[in-house]
């Protein structure tokens, strides 16, 4: 937002992206602009095939877009070539993957501290940072397992706990339940909302509407294009009782 | 038959899905099974020249020969053998005027000339393999000598006496005569005659036919010495050497076939020897890389095996699609490797002629062809076999989920890759995931850096061999035929290096796609596109670097077993040039495909794996 | 408050009024905190006028109602026995908003989609409130589960309402 003391954590504008030619085209994200303000957590939800994973694909460097501008922090990353985007990967970004996306021969930290290694810190304090974080997700006991000892919800706390690794400026989650039963998700919307009390901007996509309910904005998609808004910080018009039709 | 049209249908159905892999592994098939067939094809053909052409020539079976002092007709005790016991047949006696000079090209060369009838003879009538026989004014020239000195029929020759002892002399009377024809013989004559050393070194002088009456101008005008031969057919062939030797005596001397089939065999051109020996490595390269490949295929069936056992069908029916699919790709690729192999054996013969030394072009026989075929169906089925009996075997779930082996904890690589720098991070750890790949990698270039190792020990060992004589008929470069059998060889160096290559590019190609996935995540974590590269190529050298090391004993193995020589060992710069060159081109062949892969954005290829 | 609540709530033994509102409390956790304290009087005085359940005084105390013991009926026993294996589920009530959209648009008293929309709202904010209430709840708690019931029950309707706004964008009257 213009005006304001920090620069936006994330701002996007006129971000399109497009496939095939002439009769084929398809634009699977079709003219978003987006701010994300530091400290936000916003959902994005749409039907599948709205082209919300694209999207997010671009915002983190993921995949490159067919036009528009994209600035995290206050770097334009849309003009980077592969290697500037790692590098951004490396520092500024954590992505978390609906299919995780884990190492399956390394153990919990040996994922964990990956990024960290990656990014040229020495074993010993990416080992400790590493053993840290998975503390703070609540699996300290679970650090040397495999992910195949592991359950989703935590294979997915694992990954989690991988895109933070780097103390990123912002943290990217697509469908991070979508592969995860009732209680996993609650395990993982806790998570989720820690971090936004920590001051960790998030920017999350989901048709799951309980991911959505968390955040501070939620915004609709279709077709490729944000179609609403809704700002979820407001109080509800009745107290919790009228939630099981007790009149208060 | 229901099951028969199912299992078409899967087959046909994968191989569309899958054209890369299913042209691929076509390439390599057809790579095999045509360097096979021109290997079988020559080898069989040049592993006995003589027996072909004696067969060709109704070569005798015993060569007499009586030098005369001064002028006559034929010798009446050389005549007389033609009645002597045992004998069935005969033909001659024929004059041989020598030395006879031959001008070619500049050049002049003492020859035999034998005096022959117009007519076709009942033993020994060399067989044309250009042009025709002699008649007035013409010359056939023998195949060997016609390769030496370059001659094409219809060229025209100066012929006449000579009395040049190899110690300088003069030509006499030189006439012009046309080449008529160029001929094979099974005859030689016996030795005194054929220790007539040629000045340029040959064991043998050149032969060639002229006409009776021509050959008796020669041997008349210079009034030095001449001889008579007679080519003798036995009842007992196996009795040859005996009668040889009852019969010899002064001035008249026999040979047996025996005698002159060892000689033969003693005498290899360098041209025949390349042959034998390029072909045979090429064949087992040839065979060793497509085995490797067809069985690091079996690899990715797995989770096809899983989906196929998902749907109900038995471990029979999965392992027969498995082998159908192999078969088909087999038996297209070794058609069209046997087509090729058909077109390309008889260019790597004397052009416009037959193959030295043995009349007719080397034709793909029906063994040949059965021989091929069946090798390329035993190398499919076999290197299916195994993977196709695990495959099936495996629990579906397991096979669905696509880790043939369960993840195990590789403790001490983690440990150690941790402190490595990025690349070697990386790439130690893509090394380590998969074990069996790597050392599939590692045996086809032990396998690549052997055969290029026994070449390059060939090389060697034919350059040194020049200066001993005897063994080799031609002595060196300079001479058309030592030419020749070194284009040969060169051809062989470079389809042994295209096979090589071949070899190389499916390796490499496979190590990166193999690493697909978890180089897109290890990306997505933040690595730059330049260090998954390195890594990938490190990953490679990781197991290229023991493989090649070990083709240097594999290479020795190879030149013994197939070079047919004393084990020499190979000359350590040019061994430490091949390890190199090989793993300079392993690591280029890596780094194109890894350098094209890390510049697509990371969610495609995550996208792709997770489909 | 249902009335088979309040007689479920007595088959174990007699109990005070006041015992009975602080067990309902406990079992619906902070959701039980709008509870009108009076509702399970009133139910309990229905009750009793039933003939479901009987009341006793305590010996020797003023005539006040959170004094009574109530304990159930033999006719009040019968009717939970049949409770308990009733399948009978509460019924959403869909009905009345999907007539509230069919007769906004026919008569033209507003936009469906505006009402749809402001409906989605009001529930994704009660949704949160569930949210946020269960992840205060300490693990396996009744209330845990209760709020488990209402956040799925929110999510099924907000599907609906999608679906309601998908159809209401292309279609202009039913």
């Amino acid at each position: 937002m213009p005006g304001t003391d920090s620069p936006a954590a994330l701002r996007a504008t006129g971000l399109y992206k497009q496939y095939g030619k002439d009769a084929a085209l398809v634009r699977a994200v079709d003219g978003v602009d987006l701010e994300v303000a530091p400290g936000e957590t916003v959902a994005i939800m749409g039907p599948s095939g709205c082209g919300k994973s694209t999207l997010l694909h671009l915002l983190g460097g993921l995949d490159r877009p067919s036009g528009g501008e994209i600035w995290i922090g206050e770097r334009s990353i849309s003009h980077l070539g592969e290697r500037g985007l790692a590098r951004i990967r490396r520092h500024q970004v954590g992505f978390v993957f609906q299919a995780f996306h884990l190492m399956d021969e390394l153990t919990a930290v040996e994922n964990v501290e990956l990024p960290a290694l990656l990014a040229g810190r020495s074993p010993r304090a990416a080992r400790r940072r590493a053993k840290q974080l998975l503390d703070r997700v609540g699996l300290a006991d679970r650090v040397s397992f495999l992910p195949s000892a592991l359950s989703g919800g935590q294979r997915q706390r694992v990954a989690i706990a991988r895109a933070l690794v780097a103390d990123p400026l912002l943290v990217l989650a697509d469908e991070p339940t979508g592969n995860l039963d009732s209680e996993a998700t609650l395990e993982v919307l806790r998570l989720f909302d820690e971090l936004h009390e920590t001051g960790q901007t998030l920017v999350i996509v989901t048709h799951d509407s309980r991911i959505a309910a968390t955040a501070n904005r939620m915004i609709g998609m279709r077709d490729g294009a944000f179609v609403d808004e809704t700002r979820l910080t407001g109080g509800t018009s009745g107290s919790l009782g009228a939630l099981i039709g007790l009149e208060g | 038959m229901g099951k028969v049209l199912l299992v078409a249908r899967l087959v046909a159905r994968d191989l569309r899905h899958h054209p890369t892999q299913a042209v691929l592994l076509l390439v390599a098939i057809t790579a095999g099974a045509s360097t096979l067939s021109v290997a079988l094809a020559l080898h069989g053909v040049v592993s006995q020249p003589y027996a072909a052409t004696r067969a060709a020539t109704a070569g005798p079976d015993v060569v007499a020969a009586m030098q005369m002092q001064r002028t006559g007709g034929p010798p009446a005790q050389l005549t007389a053998l033609k009645h002597a016991p045992g004998v069935t047949g005969s033909s001659g006696p024929f004059l041989l005027a020598f030395p006879t000079a031959l001008e070619a090209g500049g050049n002049s060369d003492p020859v035999i000339a034998e005096g022959r009838d117009t007519t076709m003879a009942g033993v020994d009538q060399p067989k044309v393999v250009a042009g025709g026989w002699v008649r007035p004014g013409g010359v056939v020239v023998e195949r060997s000598l016609a390769d030496l000195l370059d001659l094409k029929v219809g060229e025209w020759v100066q012929l006449g006496a000579s009395n040049d002892y190899g110690s300088g002399g003069g030509q006499i009377a030189m006439q012009r005569f046309q080449v008529t024809g160029i001929a094979v013989t099974a005859a030689i004559q016996p030795s005194p005659i054929s220790n007539f050393m040629h000045p340029s070194g040959f064991a043998e002088p050149g032969l060639v036919w002229v006409t009776q009456s021509a050959a008796a101008q020669f041997a008349n005008a210079e009034g030095g010495p001449f001889a008579y031969t007679l080519n003798l057919k036995l009842a007992n062939p196996a009795a040859a050497p005996a009668f040889a030797t009852a019969h010899q005596s002064g001035p008249l001397s026999l040979v047996s076939w025996q005698s002159i089939s060892v000689k033969e065999g003693l005498i290899i051109s360098i041209e025949q020897a390349v042959l034998l020996t390029g072909s045979s490595l090429l064949g087992l390269l040839a065979l060793a890389s497509v085995a490797l490949l067809v069985g690091s295929r079996m690899e990715e069936q797995t989770r096809r095996v899983g989906l196929l056992k998902a749907a109900g069908a038995p471990p029979s029916v999965v392992a027969w699609i498995l082998l159908a699919e192999q078969l088909v790709l087999a038996v297209v690729g070794a058609a069209i490797g046997l087509a090729i192999g058909w077109l390309v054996a008889p260019l790597l013969t004397n052009p416009g002629a037959s193959l030295v030394g043995v009349p007719g072009a080397p034709t793909l026989d029906l063994p040949t062809v059965g021989i091929v075929i069946a090798a390329a169906i035993a190398v499919a089925g076999l290197a299916t076999l195994v993977p196709a009996i695990r495959a099936s075997r495996v629990s579906t779930v397991r096979a669905l989920a696509d880790s043939p082996t369960p993840p195990r904890r590789r403790w001490l690589s983690t440990k150690v890759s941790a402190w490595l720098p990025v690349p070697l991070l990386i790439g130690m750890r893509l090394a380590s995931r998969r074990k069996r790949r790597a050392l599939l990698s590692a045996a086809s270039i032990a396998i690549t850096v052997g055969a290029l190792i026994a070449l390059l020990m060939f090389r060697q060992h034919s350059q040194a061999v020049t200066s001993m004589g005897g063994l080799y008929r031609f002595s060196g470069p300079g001479d058309p035929l030592w030419d020749r059998g070194m284009q040969v060889m060169l051809v062989f160096t470079v389809a042994l290096v295209v096979l090589a290559l071949v070899n190389a590019i499916l390796v490499t190609w496979a190590t990166v796609q193999d690493a697909r996935h978890t180089s897109a995540v290890e990306r997505a974590l933040g690595a730059s596109p330049d260090q998954v590269g390195l890594a990938l190529v490190a990953a490679q050298l990781l197991s290229a670097l023991p493989g090649a090391i070990l083709g240097i004993p594999v290479g020795i193995v190879l030149y013994v077993a197939v070079g047919r020589h004393n084990s020499t060992v190979p000359s350590v710069p040019s061994v430490v040039a091949v390890l190199l060159l090989t793993l300079i081109v392993v690591a280029l062949l890596t780094a194109v495909p890894a350098r094209i892969g890390a510049r697509r954005p990371v969610a495609e290829v995550l996208q792709a794996e997770t489909a | 408050m249902q009335q088979e609540v309040v007689l479920a709530m007595l088959a174990k033994e007699p109990s005070h009024g006041y015992d009975l509102r602080a067990r309902l409390r406990l079992a619906l956790g902070p959701l039980g905190e709008a509870m009108n304290d009076g509702q399970v009087y009133v139910t309990l005085t229905r009750l009793e006028k039933a003939g479901l359940v009987e009341c006793e005084q305590a010996a020797g105390l003023p005539d006040r109602p959170d004094r009574k013991v109530y304990a159930l009926t033999a006719a009040g026993q019968q009717r939970v026995a049949r409770w308990m294996s009733d399948v009978s589920w509460p019924r959403p009530d869909l009905a009345e908003f999907h007539l509230k959209l069919i007769a906004a648009a026919s008569a033209g008293l507003a936009d469906p989609l505006s009402i749809v929309d402001a409906q989605r709202r009001e529930l994704l904010r009660r949704l949160r409130d569930a949210e946020r209430a269960a992840m205060a709840e300490p693990d396996r708690s009744a209330a845990g589960l209760l709020l488990e019931g209402v956040v799925l029950r929110l999510q099924a309707d907000l599907h609906w309402l999608e679906a309601c706004e998908r159809a209401w964008t292309t279609r202009r009257d039913y």
